[in-house]
């Protein structure tokens, strides 16, 4: 999973990467908190090159065994890529009353999941695109899986070979019992641009 | 933007689009609000411009929908709303007057951040795209698939119960094979015990009045003393054991009489199975079948199990009880024999529908999983060699088949066996039978 590939981003483009997300994740907290008036904690993100083939172990390997939902949302624009957000199941009542919801059946669950990862995709990929001074559209997200062990999510012969950029964050409410997995990936036929992007802010610092 | 667009072009398609298109300010006063939104709401761009949206709008969720705006300005980024998980925002007639269908518009929306020069959020622009069509035919798509899956799931219970039915076929099929060989071996046989039977009768007798006769002659022996005959009848009753001949004759005469007698049982089991004796249809109640039953085994269960009764009230059912209490024995006697010292025979009864049902459980050895389905074969013992014949439970089977019943069996590892009987109140005229 780490061996070098062509493809991949430079050591340097890397660790700029590194950089940019880790001031994404900073500015993605302070709105998230503005928001909801509580303060989260976004872990510092966790950056890698593998084949597509191996999305589905490295998710169960952050996530663990226990069954989850998850919301998957495309961007678009200067990058192109999916995030999927991962929640553990049966903690949609702790964000309820952030969001403005009274009590949430299960339908409005769902809705929940969806409106929570957008809100989580929009201010560290926002955060991240705004540095690289990047302009990225969202589309609106969807229900991957409900109750679902990680493993599952995306069945193996669903997805295209070839590489992709993994970059993972985990978010925690910190006075609340809830924590989701947020994962970015790219295709190999974006790193070219987000290469070139990474280059053009090393050479500005 | 930029293009040779000219302001009144845009304008014009952001009135005209037929997507609903109106925007916020902080506020969530309404700054923007196209022909779409004017036509579906019936509120004119004239009456709500400059007004809070939620004071023209009282019905909107509010305290989600401004933490949603709200989420906009904060974030700068977009927001969405699904039909699947919220079907409207605003409750607007559908395109759907005449055909019907669904009782308002579905919309998708989407919250766009507009940004102004310093880079914050000025308005919130919101679009909502009648996705009405869509989701009808989505949620005509979901019903057929469940429909589908229901249709799927009945076609495996019914390929399921076609197996069972198979498997009873080629039961009965066996059994009516084998029953037919019954009727001739029994008719066959039924002469034969017959005139033997008699003749050992007869024989018993012509004995008896030969060794009263010699016994006589016996008398006679101490004056025979003196003649050299004495010598030589001593000496033949020695060559034979006479004593022994003449004790031992009438045993071999009581022996030979049991013999018979298990042949004579072993032809009315062959002929209760091949249905040669037809007892008349009666109404009866099951309880007294088992009870009675039960009296004429008393004996021998009384020093192997205890008898738990559970009956249920049982409404009397139409059939020909000596053949259930000739199913019933045969149970009882194979529970009985399944005890090793000694243990419980438990007799359940019960109702459901138009079926009784009666269960007898054992405490015994049970029945191995791989004997399960040939049980009922006719001639299939795991009994020691005398004490059963394999004919019990087939002939149970055929009775209750003739009775348009049927009988399962259920055996938990290491646990006894329980028989349970199904047997209609009334059965069916079509049978004919």
């Amino acid at each position: 999973m780490t061996d070098i590939h062509p493809a991949d981003l430079s050591g340097d483009q890397r660790d700029a990467l590194q950089e940019i997300a880790n001031i994404g994740m900073g500015q993605a907290g302070a709105s998230i908190a503005k928001i909801w008036g509580e303060f989260v904690q976004l872990s510092v993100p966790c950056i890698a090159h593998l084949d597509r083939q191996n999305i589905p172990a490295m998710l169960a390997r952050f996530v663990g065994d226990e069954t989850v939902h998850a919301v998957r949302q495309a961007f678009h624009g200067q990058f192109r890529g999916e995030v999927i957000v991962v929640f553990s199941a049966g903690r949609g009542d702790q964000l309820a009353a952030l969001m403005g919801y009274d009590e949430a059946d299960s339908v409005e669950e769902q809705e929940l999941l969806l409106d929570v990862a957008n809100i989580l995709v929009g201010a560290c990929l926002g955060g991240i695109a705004e540095t690289l001074a990047a302009d990225i559209g969202f589309s609106a997200p969807s229900v991957m899986g409900l109750d679902v062990p990680p493993s599952q999510l995306i069945p193996p012969d669903e997805l295209v070979s070839g590489r992709a950029l993994f970059l993972k964050v985990r978010f925690t409410l910190e006075k609340k019992s809830f924590a989701s997995h947020l994962v970015v990936l790219m295709p190999a036929d974006e790193f070219a641009v987000l290469g070139a992007a990474l280059d053009k802010f090393i050479g500005a610092i | 933007m930029s293009g040779p667009f000219s302001p009144a072009l845009l304008e014009f398609i952001v009135d005209r689009v037929e997507v609903g298109i109106f925007a916020v300010d902080r506020d969530c006063h309404i700054v923007l609000w196209n022909r779409f939104m004017a036509l579906h709401s019936q509120q004119s761009e004239a009456t709500v411009l400059g007004r809070n949206l939620f004071d023209c709008f009282p019905e909107l969720p509010r305290k989600w929908l401004e933490r949603k705006i709200e989420s906009v300005f904060i974030l700068k980024n977009y927001a969405f709303t699904s039909w699947e998980q919220r079907p409207f925002l605003f409750r607007f007639q559908h395109n759907r007057p005449i055909t019907g269908g669904v009782d308002a518009m579905r919309q998708n929306c989407t919250f766009l951040p507009q940004k102004g020069s310093s880079g914050e959020v000025e308005l919130v622009c919101v679009t909502l795209v009648d996705f009405t069509d869509t989701a009808m035919f989505q949620t005509q798509l979901t019903a057929a698939i469940t429909e589908l899956e229901k249709e799927k799931r009945a076609q495996q219970e019914l390929i399921g119960k076609l197996e069972d039915t198979q498997n009873q076929l080629i039961q009965s099929e066996k059994l009516a094979a084998v029953g037919q060989l019954a009727a001739g071996v029994a008719h066959e046989i039924n002469n034969p015990i017959g005139f033997v039977n008699s003749n050992l009768a007869s024989l018993e007798r012509y004995l008896r009045d030969l060794f009263s006769l010699l016994a006589i002659y016996e008398k006679a022996e101490p004056r025979l003393a003196e003649l050299a005959l004495l010598a030589s009848i001593q000496e033949a009753k020695a060559a034979i054991d006479y004593a022994f001949l003449r004790e031992d004759s009438s045993a071999l005469i009581v022996e030979s009489r049991e013999g018979l007698n298990r042949v004579k049982r072993i032809v009315q089991d062959l002929k209760a199975f091949a249905r040669i004796d037809e007892s008349s249809l009666q109404l009866a109640d099951l309880h007294n079948c088992l009870d009675s039953t039960l009296a004429v085994l008393a004996s021998d269960l009384r020093d192997k199990a205890e008898i738990v009764r559970e009956y249920a009230a049982l409404p009397l059912i139409e059939c020909m009880p000596a053949q259930l209490n000739q199913v019933f024995m045969n149970l009882l006697t194979n529970a009985q024999q399944a005890i090793v010292e000694r243990g419980r025979i438990t007799l359940r009864t019960g109702c459901e529908g138009n079926m009784v049902w009666a269960e007898i459980g054992d405490s015994g050895i049970g029945i191995p999983a791989a004997n399960l389905t040939r049980i009922f074969e006719p001639f299939f013992t795991t009994k020691a060699v005398g004490a059963g014949q394999g004919l019990g439970l087939s002939v149970a089977y055929s009775i209750i088949a003739r009775h348009q019943g049927r009988i399962e069996v259920s055996c938990a590892a290491g646990q006894g066996a329980v028989f349970r009987i199904w047997l209609p109140v009334q059965r069916q005229a079509a049978d004919g039978s």
